[in-house]
C-alpha cells in the first residue's frame, strides 16, 4: 500500500495531497526557505545541491511513517530515479576549473545522483539497499515493480523518489513509502491500481 | 529459485581490447597504467586506452557512434554478445551503469564553443547517461528493456544484480548487464580536488599507499536463465550465485572506519548464494589503493571472514580505477579465474597495512581449482555492492 | 590580523556554504572541525586548501598537513600571516 507520499517543489510542499506550506512564485532561495519553516537542526543541508536538499526536505515530511524496528533490520530499499542524472551541479562544477580555475571538491561530491541516497542514509542510519536509475519519465509502474522485488525478499518498507532538475526551473521532488501488505509481492490487479494513483497524485501536484 | 548463467562475457580496457588481451597482460603481470597521451589526460598517470573516439569506432566496425563513454560500452558489449543473435522466442534487456556519460564529449565540444572553434552541436545528444546504455541497445540491436543505472563505482555491479533479478522475477530471459565509462577532464578535475590520486603507480592494500590511478573500459555479461538457453544454445562460462548493495551511511566519499557498509553487503551476498564464507576461494577486491578505502574494506573483510581470510587481490594496479565501469571489468576477470585457475596478484605491493595485516596474492599462482569468486565494487555515497560468481 | 581574522569568516562562511552563519557566530579560537564548533569534515577541509591558494596564494600538497593549519581561525590566520 502507498503509506504516505509528499511533493517538494518551488511553489511549495505538500503532504498526503495537502500542502504544508505555500511558497511565492518565483522565489529565489526556495529551498532554504522550505528549511528555515521546518525547524530541521542539520547545517549540513546547506552544502547540499538540490536534488540532495528536495530529498532531504521531502523524508522529513514522511519520516515519521518509518518505524526505527524497520530500519534496524535494513529492511527499508531506497529506489530513486531522474532523467537529468546531476546535471545542474555539474555544469556548476565544470564552471568551477574551468572559469574560476579551481576544481571544487564540495561541487564535485554531488555530481552523482546516487549521493542523494547516500545523504538520506547518513541523516536518518538508513543501511539497507539504495539504487539510483536514469529513466525518461516518471513511470509510477517502474518504481512498483522494483519494490517487488525488496518485498519478494522479505523487506518491509520501499521508500521510492523521483526526484529531479531539469534545465527550466521545474525542479521536482515526488517522494512515496509503499509497504508490503499481508508481506506479499504486489498482485498485477494491485500494481495497475497502485500505478493510477501513483500517476494521479504527481500530476496533481504538479498541476496545483 | 531460478538459477542465473553467465554466457557471454566482453571487455576493454587499458590492459586489453577484449577478453582475451586482458588475460595475457594478467598473467604477464602487465600493468595499463601509464602517462595519458590524450588532451584530457596528459601528464596524468591513469589507465588510458590509447585509441581516439574515431579509431575505436573504426577498428571494431561499430555501426554507431556516439560519446567514448557508449563507445568503449558498445565494444564491450558487442564482445559479450558475440555468440548471440536476437531471437524473438527471448526477451532480451540491456541494463547498463555509468558515472560520466557522455560528460567526456560534451566537454570537449564546450571548450570548442568557448574557444570559438568549430564545434558539432549533434554531439550534445550523447551527453545523457542513458544515452550510453541506448547506444549499447542500438549497436546490439536489442529492443526489449533497457535501463541506466548511475551509482558511481558499483553502478556495473548494481546492473548485474538488476539483471539477476529481473530473470529471477520471469520480466526477461537473456540481459546484457555491466558498466562503462570513458576518461574525461571532468573526472580527472574532479579526484584532483578531492586529492585522492597517487601521482606514481598506485598501491592497493598496501601501508604506504597514497591514492587512486584512474582508468577507463567497460565490462559486460551476458545473464541468461536454463529456459532462455535451451533456445539460445549459449555455452555457459560461469553461474551468477549471489548479491547484495548496502549502505554504508557513514560520508558522501569516505568508507566508515568499521567497514559496516561493506560488510553488510558481503554478507548479504554470500547469503543469496546460500553459502558459508569458507566457500569462497578467491575475493577481487574493491582496492582503489586510497587509504580510507582498503582500511575500511580490509576490516570489512576480517569482519565476515574473520581468521580465515581466502586469497585475495585488487586488480586496480593493472587497469586502474574504472569507475561505473569496474565492477563489470572485475566480474569479467573472476570469470577468467574460475575459468583458467589462477589468482590475479595484487600488483606493486610490498607491506601490508599496518593496522590490519592483510596479505594480498602479490604474484600470478596457478591453483589447482578456483570455484567461487567475490567481487566487491564500493560507489561513493556508501553505496556498496557484492556480487558472487561461480563455476 | 584583526581584520585578515574577520575576512577570513566571510570566506570561511561563502566557500563553505554555511548559510545560518555569520562572522559573529564564529569564535576565533573554536576548533571548527569539532560538533561544538563548525562540524566541518574531510571534504571541507579539502575547500579550505582551495581556497588559501585562491585568496592568499598558498599551495597546501598535503592535505594531512592541513589538521593542524585549518583547527581554528586564529589558526589559520597564523599560518597565512607566515606564508604569503
Amino acid at each position: 500500500m502507498i503509506v504516505a507520499d509528499c511533493y517538494i517543489a518551488s511553489k511549495g510542499s505538500f503532504a498526503n495531497g495537502q500542502k504544508v506550506h505555500a511558497l511565492d512564485d518565483g522565489e529565489e532561495n526556495w529551498l532554504k526557505t522550505l528549511y528555515d519553516s521546518g525547524k530541521y537542526d542539520y547545517p549540513k543541508f546547506h552544502k547540499m545541491d538540490n536534488l540532495s536538499k528536495m530529498a532531504f526536505l521531502g523524508t522529513e515530511l514522511i519520516a515519521k511513517y518509518i518505524l526505527p524496528e524497520i530500519t534496524e533490520n535494513d529492511e527499508l530499499q531506497l529506489v530513486f530515479a531522474n532523467s537529468n542524472s546531476s546535471a545542474q551541479t555539474d555544469l556548476k562544477f565544470i564552471d568551477s576549473y574551468q572559469n574560476q580555475g579551481n576544481p571544487s571538491p564540495s561541487l564535485f561530491v554531488y555530481t552523482l545522483p546516487n549521493i542523494v541516497t547516500g545523504e538520506l542514509s547518513i541523516r536518518h542510519k538508513w543501511f539497507g539497499e539504495n539504487i539510483f536509475f536514469i529513466n525518461e519519465r516518471f513511470d509510477a509502474s517502474f518504481f512498483i515493480h522494483q519494490t517487488n522485488f525488496a518485498f519478494k525478499r522479505g523487506n518491509k518498507l520501499c521508500l521510492c523518489a523521483w526526484v529531479d532538475t531539469t534545465m527550466n526551473p521545474s525542479e521536482e521532488c515526488f517522494l512515496f513509502l509503499l509497504s508490503a501488505e499481508n508481506s506479499a509481492e504486489i498482485s498485477r490487479e494491485r500494481s495497475a491500481e497502485m500505478h493510477e494513483e501513483l500517476t494521479n497524485r504527481i500530476n496533481n501536484y504538479r498541476n496545483e | 529459485m531460478i538459477e542465473i548463467f553467465v554466457t557471454g562475457y566482453g571487455a576493454i580496457s587499458s590492459i586489453g581490447n577484449n577478453v582475451e588481451e586482458m588475460l595475457q597482460s594478467l598473467l604477464d603481470e602487465k600493468s595499463g597504467i601509464q602517462k595519458g597521451k590524450l588532451p584530457h589526460s596528459e601528464k596524468q598517470l591513469v589507465g588510458e586506452i590509447h585509441f581516439t573516439n574515431e579509431e575505436l569506432i573504426k577498428k571494431f566496425g561499430l555501426k554507431t557512434t556516439g560519446s567514448r563513454t557508449g563507445i568503449l560500452g558498445a565494444i564491450a558489449a558487442k564482445e559479450a554478445f558475440a555468440n548471440h543473435s536476437i531471437n524473438a522466442e527471448i526477451r532480451t534487456g540491456v541494463i547498463s551503469g555509468t558515472s560520466v556519460g557522455g560528460m567526456d564529449t560534451s566537454e570537449i565540444e564546450y571548450r570548442n564553443l568557448l574557444e570559438e572553434k568549430p564545434h558539432n552541436v549533434a554531439n550534445y545528444q550523447f551527453h545523457s547517461s542513458g544515452n550510453s546504455s541506448e547506444q549499447i541497445a542500438e549497436e546490439l540491436g536489442i529492443d526489449g528493456f533497457i535501463n541506466t543505472i548511475s551509482t558511481a563505482c558499483s553502478s556495473a555491479a548494481n546492473s548485474i544484480m538488476m539483471g539477476a533479478r529481473m530473470i529471477r522475477q520471469g520480466m526477461v530471459d537473456r540481459v546484457v548487464v555491466g558498466g562503462t565509462d570513458g576518461l574525461a577532464g571532468f573526472t580527472i578535475n574532479g579526484f584532483r580536488s578531492l586529492m585522492i590520486f597517487d601521482e606514481e603507480w598506485c598501491r592497493p592494500f598496501d601501508e604506504s599507499r597514497k591514492g587512486l590511478n584512474l582508468g577507463e573500459g567497460a565490462g559486460f555479461l551476458v545473464l541468461e536463465s536454463a529456459k532462455s538457453i535451451e533456445k539460445s544454445e549459449s555455452t555457459i562460462l560461469a553461474r551468477l550465485r549471489g548479491w547484495s548493495n548496502a549502505s554504508d551511511a557513514y560520508h558522501q566519499t569516505a568508507s566508515s572506519p568499521n567497514g559496516q557498509g561493506a560488510t553488510l553487503s558481503m554478507t548479504e551476498a554470500l547469503s543469496v548464494a546460500g553459502m558459508k564464507p569458507e566457500e569462497i576461494d578467491y575475493i577481487n577486491a574493491h582496492g582503489t589503493a586510497t587509504p580510507n578505502n582498503d582500511l575500511s574494506e580490509s576490516q570489512a573483510i576480517i569482519n565476515v571472514f574473520g581468521s580465515k581470510i581466502p586469497p585475495f587481490s585488487s586488480t586496480k594496479a593493472y587497469t586502474g580505477h574504472t569507475l561505473a565501469a569496474s565492477g563489470g571489468i572485475e566480474a569479467v576477470i573472476a570469470i577468467l579465474a574460475i575459468q583458467k585457475g589462477y589468482l590475479f596478484p595484487n600488483l606493486n605491493h610490498r607491506n601490508v597495512i599496518e593496522e590490519t595485516k592483510l596479505q594480498p596474492i602479490t604474484t600470478i599462482q596457478k591453483v589447482n581449482k578456483i570455484r567461487v569468486v567475490l567481487s566487491n565494487s564500493f560507489g561513493f555515497g556508501g553505496n556498496n555492492s557484492t556480487i558472487i560468481l561461480s563455476e | 590580523m584583526n581584520e585578515l581574522k574577520e575576512n577570513l569568516k566571510a570566506q570561511i562562511i561563502e566557500q563553505l556554504n554555511l548559510e545560518d552563519l555569520t562572522t559573529a557566530d564564529i569564535q576565533d579560537d573554536a576548533n571548527l572541525f569539532s560538533d561544538d564548533g563548525l562540524g566541518l569534515d574531510s571534504i571541507d577541509a579539502l575547500e579550505f586548501i582551495v581556497l588559501l591558494e585562491s585568496e592568499y596564494g598558498i599551495k597546501i600538497a598535503d592535505p594531512s598537513e592541513g589538521r593542524d593549519i585549518f583547527q581554528s581561525v586564529n589558526s589559520l590566520a597564523a599560518y597565512i600571516e607566515k606564508n604569503r
